[in-house]
C-alpha cells in the first residue's frame, strides 16, 4: 500500500496510505488532511487542490496534464516549477512515500 | 442489473409555493424517507443526499448539463457555457477565467471593491433602520460585477434589471409569451451596451472578462463572448447579494458568534457558513444521458434529475445541527459552488469580496450594527433563495 506524506505549510507532516489508482486529492480528502480542498472534484474547474511536489519527486511524478497549468495560474498560492493540481497526480505503486508540499492558500 | 431496480417513488403533494416559502422542511424529510424522490409539481427527480448530489456533478458524461428542454437559450438568445459539456464548456469557460482568478482579485477587483463599498456605505444615515439588502447588498454586487465583466457604463438598476429579466426567461418553464419579450428587450439592450464597450476595450485593454476575451489571441465566437457574459449578469448578482444578506443575518441572530469572529478574524468561516446555511443557488439540472441507477433506485436515460445543494448542505450524515447557523463548524463540505467542471467559475470572486472585503469593512465602519426584529426578515426563493428584505439599524 503506497505511503504518501504531506506537509503543510508551518511544516506540520502528516503521514497517509492510500492504494493505487486514487488520486493525491482524494488521497488527501479521505485522510482529513487539512490544507486541500478539492472542490470541484477533480474536474480541474477550480484550483484549491495546489500542491508542490518535493524535489525529490518531481521526475517520478511525471509532468502536467493537459490544461492543467492554465488553472495552476488561477490558484490562490504562487506557481512554481514544482506546482500541480494533486487532483491529476494518481497514485502508483511507484510513487510510494511521496511528499507533497501545501500552499499556504487554496482559497 | 439496473432493470431490477424500481423507478424512484412519485410524490404528488410538494407544491412549488411550498419550496419557495421553506423548502427545508421537505428536504429534511425527503432525506430521510426518500433521498431520491420524483416531484410531480417540478418535474424533476429530487436527490437531496450529498452524496447523491456530489456524484452527479462531478460525472458529467452521465449527467449533462446539455438540456435541451430548457427555457434558458430562448431566454439568453443562445447556448451559453452553462449548457455544454465536455472541451468545448471548457474552452469557453477559460476564455474568461483570467479576470476572475485570485491574482487578478487581488490587484484589480479587491481595491475596487473597497472603493465601491466606501462609497455605498457612505450615502447610509447612521442610526435609522436601512434596508441593507436593498441599498447595499443587491446594487452592490451589482456594480462590481460591471466592473469585472468589462461594462461599468452599465447602472447598477442595468444590471439589476436585465440580470432578473434573464433569470425570469431561463425559469419560463411555461413559455409564457411574456417573460420572454421581456428578456428579448434585455438582450437587445445588452448587445449595444457588449458592443461599445468591445470597441473600446479593443482600443484599450483592461483585466476584464470582456477584454481578455475579445483580445484573446485565439478568442472564442463573438456571439459566445456575448452569451457567456450574459450568463455571468444572469448569475452573478443574487448569489453574491443573498450571500451578504444570509450571513448578516446568521452573524446579527448569533451575537455571541458575531463577537468571536470579530475577535478572531474568522470572516472567511462566516462566509462559508452563511453559503452553507442558505444556499444562494440552491438546485441546479442535469440530463440524464445513459441509464443508471442512484441509491437503488433506476433512473432512466432522459430523466431530468435536481441536485438539491441546499439539502446537501443540511445533510445530517455531514454536519451537525445543520439548521443551525454555526461559524466555528469544524469542517464545512458545503456543495454551494457546486462541483465537477461547472464548479461556479465565480467562487474566488465572491470570497475574496463579500467574504475578505465587505463583512471586515461593513463592521469596522458600524461596530454596532443591529437588526431590531429579526421576524420582519422575509425569506424566498426555491431556484435561488436568501432573505428579500434586511431592515438593520447601523451605529
Amino acid at each position: 500500500m503506497p505511503k504518501v506524506t504531506f506537509v503543510a505549510s508551518d511544516g506540520t507532516r502528516t503521514d497517509v496510505d492510500t492504494q493505487a489508482g486514487t488520486c493525491a486529492m482524494r488521497t488527501a480528502l479521505g485522510q482529513n488532511v487539512t490544507g486541500i480542498i478539492g472542490e470541484c472534484g477533480g474536474a480541474m474547474a477550480c484550483a484549491t487542490c495546489h500542491v508542490y511536489v518535493d524535489a525529490d519527486w518531481v521526475e517520478q511524478v511525471g509532468p502536467r496534464k493537459d490544461g492543467e497549468i492554465d488553472l495552476l495560474e488561477f490558484a490562490a498560492s504562487e506557481m512554481k516549477d514544482e506546482s500541480r493540481l494533486s487532483c491529476q497526480i494518481e497514485i502508483t505503486d511507484a510513487l510510494d512515500g511521496l511528499v507533497l508540499h501545501l500552499p499556504e492558500a487554496q482559497i | 442489473m439496473l432493470s431490477t431496480s424500481a423507478r424512484a417513488p412519485i410524490d404528488e403533494t410538494i407544491t412549488l409555493e411550498q419550496l419557495t416559502l421553506d423548502p427545508y422542511p421537505t428536504y429534511k424529510r425527503l432525506r430521510a424517507e426518500a433521498p431520491v424522490m420524483r416531484v410531480k409539481s417540478v418535474g424533476r427527480t429530487f436527490l437531496t443526499k450529498a452524496a447523491d448530489t456530489k456524484r452527479v456533478k462531478e460525472d458529467p458524461v452521465t449527467f449533462s448539463s446539455n438540456d435541451p428542454h430548457t427555457p434558458m437559450k430562448k431566454a439568453f438568445q443562445a447556448t451559453t457555457l452553462m449548457r455544454k459539456d465536455g472541451k468545448e464548456h471548457m474552452r469557453e469557460r477559460m476564455a474568461m477565467m483570467s479576470a476572475l482568478m485570485p491574482k487578478t482579485i487581488v490587484e484589480v477587483w479587491q481595491p475596487l471593491y473597497r472603493d465601491i463599498v466606501a462609497e455605498y456605505l457612505d450615502r447610509l444615515p447612521r442610526g435609522e433602520i436601512v434596508d441593507f439588502h436593498k441599498d447595499i447588498s443587491d446594487p452592490v454586487a451589482a456594480r462590481i460585477l460591471a466592473h469585472i465583466l468589462g461594462i461599468p457604463e452599465a447602472s447598477d438598476a442595468d444590471m439589476q434589471r436585465w440580470s432578473q429579466t434573464l433569470i425570469d426567461g431561463a425559469g419560463n418553464f411555461g413559455n409564457l409569451p411574456g417573460p420572454f419579450a421581456d428578456s428579448d428587450r434585455a438582450n437587445a439592450e445588452m448587445n449595444k451596451v457588449l458592443a461599445a464597450a468591445t470597441e473600446r476595450l479593443k482600443a484599450t485593454p483592461d483585466r476584464s472578462a470582456l477584454s481578455v476575451m475579445v483580445n484573446a489571441e485565439d478568442p472564442i465566437p463573438y456571439s459566445q463572448i456575448v452569451a457567456n457574459i450574459k450568463i455571468a449578469v444572469g448569475g452573478g448578482i443574487n448569489e453574491p447579494r443573498d450571500a451578504l444578506s444570509t450571513i448578516l443575518f446568521g452573524l446579527l441572530t448569533n451575537p455571541d458568534q458575531l463577537e468571536a469572529v470579530k475577535a478572531e478574524e474568522k470572516w472567511g468561516a462566516a462566509f462559508e457558513e452563511g453559503v452553507r446555511w442558505c444556499a444562494p443557488i440552491q438546485v441546479s439540472s442535469r440530463l440524464v444521458t445513459e441509464d443508471t441507477e442512484i441509491r437503488d433506485c433506476f433512473i432512466p436515460k432522459g430523466d431530468v434529475v435536481m441536485t438539491i445543494q441546499a439539502s446537501a448542505n443540511h445533510d445530517e450524515e455531514l454536519f451537525e445541527h445543520p439548521e443551525k447557523f454555526d461559524a466555528f463548524r469544524a469542517s464545512n463540505p458545503h456543495q454551494s459552488f457546486g462541483g465537477g467542471p461547472h464548479h461556479c467559475a465565480g467562487t474566488h470572486v465572491s470570497r475574496r469580496t463579500v467574504g475578505q472585503v465587505m463583512l471586515p469593512m461593513l463592521f469596522e465602519r458600524f461596530p454596532n450594527i443591529e437588526l431590531p426584529d429579526p421576524s420582519a426578515v422575509m425569506w424566498r426563493g426555491f431556484g435561488f433563495r436568501g432573505p428579500i428584505n434586511l431592515p438593520l439599524r447601523l451605529a
